[in-house]
């Protein structure tokens, strides 16, 4: 079915189809639609599931966390700050092995107060374990935060949808809600066979030694590894029943093109227009749009765009003092390809600015040309900042 | 999910600890100052749990005559209790006397014990000591024959003790018990020195325990006047159904139980006694209930007196002089000496006068040539005579003359019989020994505990943790409380603990050196490692994982847990 | 007596904590009052350290070791997984020394006790942040020596009274316990199980490490804590009925101060300072419980 909807609206469904058990939910800005939809649909009884109301962001995961572990399906949604202060709790997430998906809204992080775009949030987050999707539209929203949770309870390993502040939470697109009993057989009810259970009593988490930890930690990192091609999997199996993908890395008219323009997020549609643009100039340009950032897809650049000499990376982020994330997560990704890549890392639309098709190719231009407005810093150069 | 698979247990924190809890019992003051060795924190014990007759069996083990003790006795044992520290000591003759009247009234039966020998052992006397020793005898499975003089058997506690204090009755019953036992009692039979060699033919060993029967004299003109009558003779007499006549006015010299067991019953056959004390009523021997029962009654006492000169007065009256004593420096024995204050002489008037200032052996024919000290027949540690086979004991070889010591005297020798029989070293029998007045455990020489079960220190107040107990005093023993109706006849004063009482005042006991069960140690240790082992029925140490924390230790009420260096 | 006196056996020994361990003694109690239908949510801490080294642990009811500032949150999350799957009745019993609870965890905890969530909170307090070597907490004594604290500086804040503090958040049971005690501990926690919402439970746990008392004196310690009234016996009810629990006869605080290391270098002064705040709570209590001295 059909329906105009917000993505924390597609968001709060998403939940609801998936039949989650425990919420336990804190609001920020611009998540608060989410939970309270959420509220509505439990005092409704549209859903049955216990919400809790609790203080803090840090507390709501710790909640879910003990949820998970008594077996139930458990959702959060937080953004920015609420994410930061999680913080400590991501990891622990991570690493009890909990299959709590959460939707993150990338929203930037004070001070100075800002509440629009800005993927730096959850970027900072990716040493956590967590696994990182970020969403399209607000299709995507619905659909990966399904196929998030077959990822989650098969790799017990916990999920985070990202999506982007007020560009997905606030705005309204034509979504298609799936039938219930289609979503049931697409996602069948957690069941783990390790759990905090009476009848068979086990301690959880106590103190470890170096050894036995080491090899823990090993554990996690192969299957986080080796989430990329399960989700992908998973990603198929939604393909052939509802006939939308929603792929680990989505293309767009790379086979030929000299020039890649990778982005995350919803900055990949300004992207494509400017490609097209950029194309109808006789540019060989593609556009590389990144849904998964944890694990970092295994590219096989030489597949995707077998002819590509430059790697533009528009990053809405930063790690202070370095460069854009996703620039240095790419070229960590083309490392040691045997290919001559130069890869160039743009800083755009930090704190919700807006990124134009115009914006983009400027980009290209100060790329190809070596000179342009966007001021340098060590790798990154900065689109419209005063020096 | 990182979870565990299994517990602990493999981790021996054991290796943790430099000090080890030992669970030992230990010796209770009270158990330490009875002298017939009774395990006094061990009936009581039963008492509180309602079972009167395992209270029994305990109190028989070491003790035939618990309805008679509980009258009788001095109770040193509540003298020593530690819960005078606390509130009052228990009463605790009152809950013999209970737990002994139960076994009157149940017809409760002895258990007699393997038989180690089926040899025949002659005793003499039947009072406390040769009863004591014949009962022990036949516990240890010999044959007994006991040989009394008098008509009736019991010795001084039949004809010395009056009724008030010790129904014939109750003393009749427990005798009979032992001749339910199969002991051969036979009255009206005196024997004569060449009984010590001609015996030894027909029996395995001889036990002489002939007593104390004979008054002390005072030394004093005039002692022999008619009137003047020893203590022992007129309690004798008037237990005989021949009470002497006494007229009113009555003068006791003396301050032991006699002289105020004489007090009480001259006061009963209507005379009007004055007792005269040469001390304090502090240094008075007798039983300080007795002397206050006494002082209830009636009887009056002149302390700080000594008499003088005896004197005929008139044809039927006597007159005693007196001088008045001041306390001087201590004594050999303990106590201040009297010192005649010159010039404080007094005269008295009389009707009779009775003299009970102590008892002394009889020269009698069967123990002529035996060697005597002071105290009586000497005897060495264990009761053996010069003559090997014939021992002596009781009042007749102590200078402690109390039932009750009378009684552990009967007890002791007859180990040193059983020892002598089958030919045992007499030293093995200290392993049984008890506490500082010389008592001896039946129950360990029956079955001797293992090594480390029992030390021989004695628990003190300090030991204890009386967290676990709340002030309360001690139940009130009734008794008869009207005085015209006390003293118009020679019924029994006390009347001893009804159940409840008896169970209230039961709880009260700190257990001293005894586990009790209590199960304190197993409810306080962190790390599950001390607890109570249902088959065995005692409390284990975990010795794999004991931290040697102390806790057990410090929280025992009794003291039975001490921590020590074990390497 | 020929039964145990400890029923069951969910505590094995082999763990990690002290001799005289107080905090090891109440999970004994607790367990023994709640049985094995319970669940833990234990945060950082003492016990979270000596329960067991992966993969062995000393608990024989399901736990699970959680960040130091979550016992509340992640209790509150544990009964309500297992509500919404049926199994409501289970006990979820939140385990926290007096940092995760006084400190770091307050924010959580004030938050549950708000919802009136259905858990069961013991706060196990030994009056510092013991397993990270003794240091202050805001539920360590005044004139207490810690190593944050130290002779030329010691703590001069007052304890927090947690208790009072929970109950004013009208929740159903408040309650205050003792190691010392360890009947009125298990009846406590025995009426907690058959109440709904949230229970709080506050229990005295002496520490030989932390306080400098040899171990054998744990509950000696604790017993002198009430006996002074430094730690009296009390519940609140729905926050506004507070019942006295039944206390022994009065003693003053200086047993209980000098038998434990930890005050040995209070001033005169201080220990003045602390008897007089020992009584004034103490009457204040009294008034609330409906008592006139």
């Amino acid at each position: 079915m059909k329906k105009l909807m917000m993505g924390t609206e597609a968001a709060a469904i998403a939940a609801k189809l998936a039949r989650v058990q425990v919420i336990a939910a804190y609001p920020i800005t611009p998540q608060t639609t989410i939970v309270e939809e959420l509220a509505n649909m439990v005092s409704a009884e549209e859903l049955e599931a216990r919400f809790l109301t609790v203080e803090s962001e840090h507390s709501a995961m710790a909640s879910c966390i003990g949820a998970s572990a008594t077996g139930a399906r458990v959702f959060t949604a937080t953004s920015s700050h609420g994410l930061a202060f999680m913080h400590e709790m991501l990891h622990y997430a991570a690493g009890g092995r909990y299959p709590i998906v959460m939707v993150n809204a990338n929203r930037a992080l004070g001070p100075p107060w800002n509440v629009y775009c800005d993927h730096t949030d959850s970027l900072a987050q990716r040493d956590t374990g967590w696994l990182q999707y970020y969403c399209a539209d607000a299709q995507d929203v619905l659909d990966s935060i399904l196929i998030g949770y077959r990822v989650a309870e098969q790799a017990l390993l916990p999920v985070m949808i990202n999506m982007d502040a007020f560009y997905l939470t606030h705005t309204t697109e034509i979504v298609d809600i799936p039938e219930q009993k289609d979503v049931d057989e697409f996602l069948p009810p957690y069941r783990p066979d390790c759990k905090l259970d009476v009848d068979n009593p086990v301690t959880f988490g106590n103190v470890c030694g170096s050894d036995l930890y080491m090899s823990i930690k090993f554990q996690r990192h192969r299957d986080t590894f080796l989430a990329s091609s399960l989700w992908a999997k998973m990603a198929e199996d939604f393909h052939s029943r509802f006939q939308r993908a929603h792929p680990p890395v989505e293309m767009y008219r790379t086979n030929d093109a000299e020039i890649v323009i990778t982005s995350i997020g919803t900055c990949a549609g300004v992207v494509r227009v400017a490609v097209d643009r950029l194309r109808d100039n006789g540019l060989p340009v593609g556009g590389l749009r990144l849904s998964l950032v944890r694990p970092f897809p295994e590219l096989g650049i030489a597949g995707i765009a077998p002819r590509v000499r430059h790697v533009i990376v528009i990053d809405r982020d930063v790690s202070s003092g370095a460069e854009g994330i996703i620039a240095q997560e790419m070229k960590a990704n083309l490392w040691g390809k045997g290919r001559d890549i130069l890869v160039h890392g743009f800083i755009a639309g930090i704190g919700g600015r807006d990124i134009t098709p115009d914006m983009v190719i400027e980009i290209v231009s100060q790329s190809t040309r070596g000179q342009g407005k966007a001021v340098s810093v060590g790798n990154s150069q900065w689109v419209e900042v005063l020096p | 999910m990182p979870c565990t698979i299994n517990n602990m247990a493999w981790n021996r924190t054991g290796s943790w600890r430099f000090l080890t809890p030992i669970l030992q019992d230990k010796i209770s003051p009270c158990r330490d100052a009875c002298p017939a060795g009774i395990d006094i924190s061990g009936f009581i014990s039963e008492v509180g749990c309602k079972d009167y007759e395992r209270a029994w069996q305990i109190i028989v083990e070491e003790n035939p005559f618990p309805s008679v003790c509980g009258r009788v006795c001095g109770h040193p044992c509540e003298g020593a209790c530690n819960r005078k520290e606390f509130d009052d000591p228990l009463v605790i003759h009152a809950l013999e006397r209970f737990v002994g009247d139960h076994g009157l009234a149940h017809e409760l039966k002895v258990q007699i014990a393997k038989a180690h020998g089926s040899e025949t052992i002659a005793v003499v006397g039947s009072g406390p000591a040769g009863l004591s020793c014949a009962y022990h005898l036949r516990r240890l499975g010999y044959t007994v024959e006991v040989f009394e003089r008098s008509p009736l058997p019991g010795g001084m506690l039949g004809w010395g003790i009056p009724d008030y204090r010790l129904p014939p009755t109750v003393l009749g019953m427990e005798i009979e018990r032992l001749r339910d036992m199969g002991i051969k009692i036979e009255t009206n039979v005196s024997l004569d020195s060449h009984f010590l060699t001609d015996g030894l033919r027909e029996f395995r060993a001889i036990f002489l325990a002939l007593g104390a029967q004979k008054d002390l004299h005072l030394g004093i003109p005039g002692e022999d006047l008619k009137g003047v009558l020893s203590g022992l003779d007129f309690l004798r007499g008037v237990k005989g159904g021949n009470p002497p006549a006494l007229g009113k006015r009555v003068i006791l010299v003396g301050g032991g139980n006699t002289a105020i067991d004489v007090a009480r019953t001259a006061l009963r056959l209507g005379s009007a006694p004055t007792l005269i004390y040469r001390r304090t009523r502090t240094e008075m021997p007798a039983v300080p209930s007795e002397i206050e029962e006494a002082l209830k009654e009636g009887v009056r006492i002149e302390f700080l007196t000594s008499p003088v000169v005896i004197t005929r007065l008139t044809g039927q009256q006597l007159q005693l002089e007196c001088v008045r004593n001041r306390l001087g420096e201590l004594g050999p024995d303990g106590r201040r000496t009297p010192l005649p204050m010159g010039g404080s002489n007094f005269l008295i008037v009389a009707d009779t006068i009775v003299v009970a200032i102590g008892e002394g052996i009889d020269s009698d024919p069967l123990i002529q040539s035996l060697k005597e000290t002071e105290a009586g027949i000497k005897v060495d540690e264990w009761g053996g005579t010069q003559i090997p086979g014939v021992f002596a004991g009781g009042d007749l070889t102590a200078e402690s003359r109390t039932v009750p010591h009378a009684i552990g005297s009967g007890k002791k020798v007859a180990i040193a019989i059983d020892a002598f029989v089958r030919g045992l070293d007499r030293n093995q029998a200290q392993s049984v020994s008890l506490g500082s007045q010389g008592s001896f455990s039946m129950s360990s020489w029956i079955n001797p505990p293992s090594e480390t079960h029992r030390s021989d220190q004695v628990v003190t107040y300090e030991d204890l943790n009386t967290s676990y107990f709340e002030h309360r005093p001690r139940e009130k023993v009734p008794q008869l409380s009207e005085m015209g109706r006390r003293i118009g006849s020679f019924g029994e004063v006390n009347l001893g603990f009804g159940e409840k009482a008896a169970i209230e005042e039961a709880e009260r006991c700190f257990h001293c050196g005894t586990c009790n069960l209590c199960q304190k140690c197993a409810l306080f240790c962190p790390d599950a490692s001390i607890y109570l082992n249902i088959k065995t029925k005692a409390i284990e140490v975990d010795l794999e994982h004991c931290k040697g924390c102390g806790i057990c230790a410090y929280e025992c009420p009794g003291h039975v847990i001490i921590m020590e260096n074990i390497p | 007596m020929t039964q145990q006196m400890m029923e069951s056996n969910l505590l094995t020994p082999g763990h990690l904590a002290c001799a005289g361990c107080g905090a090891a003694l109440a999970m004994r109690y607790a367990l023994e009052a709640l049985g094995p239908d319970t669940i833990i949510a234990m945060p950082a801490g003492c016990w979270s350290s000596f329960i067991g080294i992966y993969p062995y642990t000393c608990l024989s009811v399901p736990t699970i070791s959680v960040a130091f500032a979550t016992a509340a949150a992640t209790a509150s999350g544990i009964k309500a997984g297992l509500d919404i799957q049926g199994k409501g009745e289970t006990t979820v019993l939140a385990w926290a020394g007096d940092g995760g609870t006084f400190d770091i965890g307050f924010q959580a905890l004030s938050s549950v006790a708000e919802r009136n969530d259905d858990i069961i909170y013991v706060c196990y307090d030994n009056e510092g942040y013991m397993n990270t070597g003794i240091q202050r907490s805001s539920a360590t004594p005044q004139g207490t020596w810690t190593t944050t604290t130290p002779s030329l500086a010691l703590k001069s804040q007052p304890k927090k009274n947690i208790v009072e503090i929970l109950g004013a958040h009208n929740i159903p049971f408040a309650a205050t316990a003792t190691i010392g005690y360890p009947q009125d501990f298990i009846s406590k926690l025995k009426k907690a199980k058959t109440i709904r919402g949230t229970r709080f439970i506050h229990v005295f746990a002496s520490c030989p490490t932390g306080w400098r008392h040899d171990p054998q004196l744990s509950i000696e310690v604790a017993r002198l804590a009430v006996t002074s009234r430094a730690f009296p016996l009390y519940e609140i009810i729905e926050g506004e009925t507070w019942v006295l629990s039944s206390m022994p006869d009065k003693t003053t605080v200086d047993k209980y101060l000098d038998i434990q290391g930890r005050f040995k270098t209070m001033s005169l002064k201080s220990r003045g300072e602390f008897q007089r705040q020992v009584d004034r709570q103490w009457a204040k209590l009294k008034k609330k419980c409906g008592i006139n001295s």
